[in-house]
């Protein structure tokens, strides 16, 4: 379903550089990130809080204004082709935030709406979403009267409700029990075998180490290393990813 | 497009919204209007003389459909707008292709609607009371329209604006609900002493109230044509609060 990877003609998912971002009460968010993502990677960006990760995120998606900078989105200035470009991308994020009034198909409709996709697709897609994600029988329900678990699915489903090219996944499964994480990361490698491009944040290294092709760790607002898991753990001479972030993060402090 | 899908999904979504809670957004204002006239027009009002010619019923009615077409609106977008950012979800709407000018057109006319659909109710309310005579059902839809439209669109930049919820009832109850109150509903401004009178031109719901019974009625306290362009001015620059609370308000786009 995501067919255009766009792979072929190099244009990468997301490229970022010299993205700067200091907050009114003067904190520096970022600090001159520049990061590249090619179309169809699965990549990991890992960082202690506070790091920036969401910030980044937040600055690709315009729900933060970098003070310098430049992002693209395969090509698309983030800025000035902001339509174009946050169409391309999907978002589940770190808090949770369906709109109560809501019921589960609506919220996938209405998501679906926002986008510009039209009726019968829409309803075609959140039928197939709300089977996948085990929320058939809930699509009547209002949201604000789900579990925890459930509402977390919905927010899966309705970042992939416009068939983004990009999914942001920001600390998808933080306080997710195994059952779900397992059939998320299931999901989400189809989705990446298919030719969508993804982009995770997480604080378990091991599942980061396990699904991505690429790591960048960012720390302090910049980004201290990037590259394969084994490019990394050779670069410093340990044996798993955890010992590479300890290193990178305790180095710099 | 202005009016592409993603802006009418966030307007239908808007509509939803308060057709979803009709026990708080349209049923209690038709229920208060029933009040103020029975209680105003029945109960006082055979002891109060005409004004301008008007029994006094009948010299109310507008003004407390328009109050009501006022304070609808801008209680819809307020905390409509309000609640979105507090819970965060308009972060879902902000993320989309929509642009801001879009985002708060759709707020904007949700919000319109509501206060319209309240307006039109308590007519209906009224006309056992008074029967049906508008002298300018035309001046009088353009004006309810305008004025929901203003008051929908300072909702939008409070919501967007505030960040307790406080901040949206100490403006309810501190600006709209007096301003409404003092905008000449129940009296003609030439029965104010004349400092009163004057600080009455500078409330906007007057303007609004006096050029909706000139269209009812046929009587107002001003030249009501100015009164008209004066609510113009104030729709647009409402709007552009709004938009511009829109983009650039707390909590928004950091």
């Amino acid at each position: 379903m995501n067919g255009s990877s766009n792979g072929s003609n190099g244009t990468p998912a997301l490229m970022v550089e010299d993205l700067r971002k200091t907050y009114r009460d003067g904190f520096v968010a970022l600090d001159g990130v520049s990061l590249e993502v090619g179309a169809g990677k699965f990549f990991g960006l890992l960082g202690p809080n506070g790091a920036g990760k969401t910030t980044l995120i937040n600055s690709i998606v315009s729900l933060a204004r970098p003070d310098s900078g430049k992002v693209e989105v395969f090509g698309k200035d983030a800025h000035a082709e902001y339509k174009e470009a946050r169409r391309m991308i999907g978002v589940s994020p770190q808090e949770i935030n369906l709109d109560k009034f809501l019921t589960v198909s609506e919220a996938l409709t209405y998501h679906a709406g926002y986008y510009g996709v039209p009726k019968k697709k829409a309803k075609a897609r959140a039928e197939e979403l709300l089977e996948r994600f085990a929320l058939a029988d809930k699509r009547k329900s209002r949201v604000n009267t789900l579990s925890g678990g459930m509402k977390r699915r919905v927010l899966f489903a309705r970042a992939l409700m416009h068939d983004p090219e990009l999914l942001f996944l920001d600390e998808p499964t933080a306080g997710v029990d195994i059952e779900l994480r397992h059939s998320l990361w299931q999901y989400v490698r189809e989705l990446n075998q298919g030719g969508l491009t993804i982009l995770l944040t997480t604080h378990y290294l091991e599942e980061a180490e396990e699904l991505c092709e690429e790591i960048a760790l960012i720390n302090a607002g910049s980004i201290a290393a990037q590259g394969s898991s084994r490019d990394l753990k050779e670069h410093y001479g340990v044996s798993s990813i955890e010992d590479v972030y300890l290193r990178v993060i305790h180095d710099a402090r | 497009m202005l009016a592409e899908r993603p802006f009418q999904t966030l307007l239908k979504r808007e509509i939803l919204r308060f057709m979803r809670v009709w026990m708080q957004t349209i049923a209690p204002t038709l229920g208060t209007a029933l009040l103020y006239l029975t209680v105003f027009g029945i109960a006082l009002g055979t002891r109060i003389e005409e004004i301008n010619g008007v029994p006094y019923l009948e010299y109310i009615l507008p003004g407390i459909a328009l109050m009501n077409v006022v304070t609808g609106s801008y209680m819809n977008t307020s905390s409509s707008v309000f609640d979105a950012k507090r819970e965060r979800y308009i972060d879902e709407v902000l993320i989309s292709p929509m642009s801001d000018m879009q985002i708060t057109l759709a707020y904007t006319l949700g919000g319109t609607l509501r206060g319209v659909i309240v307006g039109f109710g308590v007519f209906l309310v009224g006309i056992p009371f008074v029967g049906v005579s508008i002298q300018n059902p035309a001046l009088l839809v353009l004006i309810g329209v305008l004025s929901a439209f203003i008051f929908s669109a300072l909702g939008v930049a409070v919501g967007a604006l505030s960040n307790r919820i406080d901040h949206i009832s100490l403006m309810t109850n501190v600006v709209i609900q007096p301003l409404a109150f003092l905008g000449g509903v129940f009296y003609s401004v030439d029965m104010l002493p004349s400092g009163l009178r004057v600080a009455t031109f500078f409330n906007p719901i007057f303007h609004t109230v006096d050029a909706a019974r000139f269209a009812a009625l046929g009587v107002s306290d001003l030249n009501p044509y100015p009164a008209v362009g004066i609510v113009f001015v104030m729709a647009g620059l409402a709007f552009s609060g709004a938009w511009l609370a829109i983009s650039k308000g707390p909590h928004l786009r950091l």
